[in-house]
């Protein structure tokens, strides 16, 4: 095997299972029940294998089922737990809906959600179903679900075309495509058939029998039958495909890369499905591009709302979208298929009409006659009634223009008149017509071409009117006045359109100007800024006003989202919802998008290098307003600069915290050990004239001596409670440091009994070593402190002649030691507690620990710190308890050396 | 007073200074007190004490300087006040040369009698000298090369031995790790501890010495070994 042959085995397990790797929750596995049309017994299918899931064990529940009330559905969906529906309130209209947010409360194993293509009632969180499911499968929940080919993206056209009934209720390809299982449900038309004569089969209520006898018709039925077949076939394919790739195979034979061209046109989506199924029969990739020249500019909002719509159908359907600017089309489309190395390029084309073909080259022409070596497919269309009107609509766009204008232009024309009239007896008339092409340009510049028109064809009549005898009618003697009056006209004309041109190109590069701006505006104010309040306050001022918009920002903190300004936290649930599902899945969503399309603004997330750090939120100041897909591009950018300044601003903030950390631990090094000099000095000074004293025993009366007896042994707590307290700052702070050595276990525990020696009383304390024991790599003086305070603990816990065992002995690379009391032993549940600080005799349930609380503690940091572990449990005869604890054998002994 | 034994207390704090004092002087020693590094070194030179007692924090000087200082002309047993937990500068004041070491707090009694061990070694002959141990049934007669236990010979490799005369020289005091290496092994000094726990082992099981409750050699954690008494 080749290296380049064998199988790239990440890409294999990609395969396998989905998951994003360590830490990332894995994705929910989506299985859709498949099937050519409704009454084909997906539902029951689905519930079936629901039920055979539910008998191994896992936490199926019903999310919704559509049992239009047949009998056979509604018994295989007993004993599955339902998830009750949402009531929403629409108008009045009450309406049911899947609860999303109640399934994700909710987190079952399996969750069966009928009909994927379904169109949510409005006011739901997505517009669609199958938006619903990819929220579930995100949140790693599973996902049974049913479909009909008809409702898949590609398909509707074809059986639009088919069956004449025009589906709106669609899933995307990619949807469809990304899906983990796909059940082909299958039966025969005839039988089909045979059922739905039965009434087996639901029909839509209200819908026109007539369109469901056309639909039910049984050419229709193997038709669909056959589409659902081949599509589920073409999915076994790609997935063998993405197997083949997998193992080391070309991933794409054909190694084709294909573009389409979109535009405003209608046409458009015809072309989509046919380029997606395309792409899909060459397993190529293939890209949705549309070029921004200038006629984007000329385009009407309906037409680049259009445009924006088609994008957004070609990306569902799997096309990378790719926006492009340029000023000649052809030239600049395949300059970038070229260095992108596609192979083949999709357009559109419409017959040119006759009257026109001298003038212009048909955009396909031109792209043909330049594309050498790029494959160039033209679909064409033909005229479909409504893209004529759009055409000339489209056409005519230009002289579009308020009423109001007109009137100003035939104003100016008017005036035009009137400044003309003191001298039209002692000026030639020629002259007069200046006043008129002044006026003509005077209104092409402010009010556009069509108002120019107007005004120039207005300004002959009136010049003839006014100024050419006889005046005041629309005779003239002189045969001259022709020439005269077809030169103004053709003059002002032209002038007129160069001129509206001019300025509209004028107004184009100032509103560009004015974003270049902005944006410069905020970089800059931004840079000047530090911390996240006043970063959000410029952008908030920067961006409000010139866009008439209420900018709020929603700042991710440690508490959750904070909106700054305070007051801008939206009182509506839903806003704050849409704000939540930005932050939650980085994408935008509300006003103008795909999700939440009912929210009043507009929400984007602040994501900077994959962190995100908020959400911002815009809504327009005026109700009825639609952002375009160019604005809202312009706020992508907005955004990530404003998350780029929030990153800034959150790294300088953890840069001062940990300073301010690292200063916390220096003052706290010096309190400790200014404070273990402090104690200790008294104390020495205390211990010393205490015992002292006690030495006078013949000197001093019998009481002083019983009261020197109590303080001494109050000294002896007090000195072990300051060692053990600066014992555990040096464990906690993590300065302690291990000056590893090898021992033989039994000296540290000769050295351990005989410091507890003056403390154990009348305790029996018996060692048992069991087999040779090798020596452990251990920091002597800490282990030490660790049996010294087990002995201690145990004799808190035992009675003066109580009895202690330390048993010490090998297991595999570790050696087990044991010390074992026969005490009053620990209360279930203190087990593991009386490790932590802190915990005394009052906070723990049982009498145990004792003393400061630290000396456990202690010993859990030092036998951690070597590696090992420690617990504790009662000993198995019910009496007293046993404190158990791990270190690690040296790996291997040096030989011996003379 | 001439015959009474001299203490130097170097220490800053005077509260302790005052213990010191008065522990001492209920035992019948002379108390003089230092309560900087320079003028403890001035005390050291013209008073000759028979013991030095040096706190290990002093203001002006470094208490391992100090005890540089003093090695240099005189072998006075020091013995070293110190904090629990500082094992690392134990071990460097014992490597420079002084003689043992109290944590603090301690109790009078202990302090009396650390005293009297550093006596009983600074009046025991130096260097290579020949020398008899005896204690609790162990003898060692360096002139004859003869350990014996309970009145039985015991047979001692050369290193063995030369581990149980080097402790036993200086027994009573803690000697270091570091330290016991280099003078059993000399200047083949292995770097690895192990040896020096294996042959200790294996002479604690010739001297029927049990680490858990040891008659004679006694493992001080993290500091190094002991002879008793």
């Amino acid at each position: 095997m080749s290296p380049d042959t064998r199988p790239d085995p990440d890409k294999l397990l990609a395969l396998v299972n989905h998951d994003g790797g360590e830490g990332v929750p894995r994705r929910g596995r989506l299985k859709v029940f498949f099937g050519a049309s409704a009454g084909v017994g997906k539902t029951y299918a689905m519930l079936n294998e629901a039920r055979a899931r539910l008998r191994d064990g896992i936490d199926v529940v019903s999310g919704v089922i559509e049992h239009h009330g047949r009998r056979e559905t509604q018994a295989l969906m007993e004993g599955i737990p339902v998830l009750p529906m949402l009531e929403i309130d629409h108008r009045g209209i009450r309406l049911t809906e899947f609860d999303l947010d109640g399934a994700l409360a909710r987190r079952p194993g399996l969750i069966l959600v009928d009909e994927f293509a379904h169109t949510n009632a409005p006011g739901s969180r997505h517009p669609k179903r199958w938006q619903d499911v990819e929220e579930l499968l995100d949140n790693g929940i599973d996902v049974y679900t049913t479909l009909n080919v008809q409702h898949l993206e590609s398909a509707n056209d074809q059986v639009a075309r088919l069956t004449g009934v025009w589906v709106s209720e669609t899933v995307p390809d990619t949807i469809f495509e990304a899906a983990d299982d796909i059940a082909l449900v299958d039966i025969p038309s005839d039988e089909l058939l045979k059922r739905l004569a039965d009434g087996k089969v639901y029909v839509a209520e209200g819908a026109n029998t007539r369109a469901a006898e056309n639909f039910f018709k049984k050419s229709n039925l193997l038709a669909l039958r056959e589409m659902a077949l081949r599509r589920t076939a073409e999915r076994v394919d790609a997935q063998s495909d993405e197997l083949s790739a997998a193992m080391g195979q070309n991933e794409a034979q054909l190694g084709h890369k294909i573009m389409l061209l979109i535009g405003p046109d209608p046409l458009s989506t015809r072309l989509i499905r046919h380029a997606k199924r395309m792409a899909a029969r060459g397993r190529a990739p293939w890209f949705a591009v549309y070029l921004q020249s200038d006629r984007h500019e000329m385009l009407n909002e309906k037409s680049r709302a259009r445009v924006e719509q088609y994008l957004r159908l070609a990306e569902n359907l799997g096309a990378q979208v790719v926006r492009l600017s340029g000023a000649q089309p052809a030239r600049d489309i395949l300059t970038y298929a070229r260095q992108n190395g596609f192979t083949r390029i999709m357009v559109g084309h419409r017959r040119t009409k006759w009257w026109l073909k001298p003038f212009r080259t048909a955009f396909a022409q031109q792209l043909i006659e330049n594309s050498d070596g790029i494959e160039i497919a033209v679909i064409n269309g033909d005229a479909a009634p409504d893209s004529v009107t759009e055409n000339v609509v489209s056409s005519i766009r230009p002289f579009i223009a308020r009423p109001i204008d007109y009137g100003l232009a035939f104003a100016a024309v008017a005036l035009a008149t009137l400044a003309g009239l003191p001298f039209r007896d002692n000026t030639p008339s020629d002259n007069l017509t200046m006043l008129y092409l002044t006026a003509v340009v005077i209104v092409a510049a402010r009010l556009g071409l069509g108002p120019s028109v107007v005004a120039s064809i207005l300004s002959v009549p009136a010049f003839n009117f006014f100024f050419a005898e006889p005046y005041y009618t629309f005779n003239f003697y002189d045969s001259y006045y022709y020439i005269t009056f077809v030169f103004m006209l053709v003059t002002s004309l032209v002038v007129g359109s160069l001129t509206a041109r001019l300025s509209r190109h004028a107004r184009q590069v100032s509103e560009r100007e004015r974003e270049t701006q902005i944006l410069y505006g905020l970089t800059r104010a931004l840079s000047a800024v530090r911390g996240v309040d006043r970063i959000c306050e410029v952008a908030i001022s920067h961006l409000s006003a010139p866009y008439n918009l209420a900018v709020s920002l929603f700042v991710d903190a440690p508490e959750g989202l904070r909106s700054v300004p305070k007051s801008a936290e939206p009182e509506d649930m839903k806003e704050m919802s849409a704000v939540r599902w930005v932050a939650a899945n980085t994408q935008m969503a509300g006003r103008d998008t795909d999700t939440l399309p009912s929210a009043s603004g507009l929400y984007l997330p602040l994501q900077a290098e994959n962190e995100t750090l908020g959400v911002m939120g815009l809504t327009p100041n005026a109700s009825g307003r639609r952002f375009t897909g160019s604005e809202i591009l312009q706020f992508e950018t907005f955004a990530s600069l404003v998350a780029g300044a929030l990153q800034r601003a959150r790294r300088s903030d953890e840069a001062e915290r940990s300073k301010i950390d690292s200063e916390n631990e220096r003052l706290r090094n010096v309190l400790l050990s200014s404070l273990s000099h402090d104690l200790r000095t008294p104390l020495t000074v205390m211990n010393g004239s205490v015992s002292l004293l006690l030495k006078m025993r013949k000197e001093l009366p019998r009481k002083a001596m019983d009261e020197l007896t109590a303080l001494w042994g109050q000294l002896i707590r007090l000195q072990k409670f300051v060692g053990n307290l600066l014992n555990m700052a040096a464990i906690t702070s993590g300065k302690m440091t291990l000056n590893f050595q090898p021992y033989m276990i039994q000296e540290i525990i000769g050295a351990a009994l005989s410091q507890v020696q003056s403390t154990k009383e009348n305790r029996q304390l018996r060692t048992q070593i069991v087999g040779n024991l090798p020596m452990v790599q251990i920091d002597g003086g800490l282990v030490e402190q660790v049996f010294v305070n087990l002995l201690e603990n145990a004799f808190q816990h035992t009675a003066s002649d109580g009895e202690i065992v330390i048993a010490a002995e090998r297991d595999a690379d570790r050696l087990r030691i044991r010390i074992s009391d026969n005490g009053a032993g620990l209360k279930a549940g203190d087990e593991a507690r009386i490790f932590e600080q802190f915990q005394t005799a009052q906070t723990l349930s049982s009498d145990r620990a004792g003393g400061t609380g630290l000396g456990l503690a202690i010993c859990r940091g030092i036998v951690q710190a070597h590696g090992g572990m420690i617990y504790a449990r009662n000993n198995s005869d019910k009496t007293g308890a046993s404190f158990i604890f791990t270190l690690p054998i040296v790996p291997d002994l040096p030989k011996e050396t003379p | 007073m001439t015959d009474s034994i001299r203490i130097l207390s170097i220490e800053d704090e005077a509260d302790i200074r005052k213990f010191l004092r008065a522990t001492l002087g209920a035992n019948d020693m002379t108390v003089l007190e230092a309560e900087t590094g320079r003028e403890g070194l001035r005390l050291a030179t013209s008073q000759t004490p028979d013991v030095i007692l040096l706190d290990l924090g002093l203001p002006d000087m470094d208490g391992m300087e100090i005890i540089r200082h003093l090695r240099e002309w005189t072998t006075t047993p020091i013995i070293v006040l110190s904090a629990r937990g500082q094992e690392r500068d134990k071990i460097e004041a014992l490597e420079l040369g002084a003689d043992d070491y109290l944590t603090k707090p301690f109790a009078a009694g202990e302090l009396i009698a650390r005293i009297k061990v550093a006596l009983r070694h600074a009046s025991r002959p130096k260097g290579d000298a020949p020398f008899v141990y005896d204690y609790d049934g162990l003898t060692i007669d360096s002139a004859a090369r003869r350990v014996r236990l309970d009145g039985e010979d015991v047979r001692l490799t050369p290193i063995e031995y030369r581990l149980l005369t080097v402790l036993a020289r200086n027994s009573g005091k803690v000697l270091t790790y570091a330290s016991l290496l280099k003078q059993v092994w000399d200047r083949h000094s292995p770097d690895n501890q192990t040896y020096l726990r294996i042959h200790t082992q294996h002479l604690r099981e010739k001297l029927k010495d049990d680490a858990l409750n040891p008659r004679f050699i006694v493992t001080e954690p993290g500091i190094g070994y002991r002879l008793n008494p």
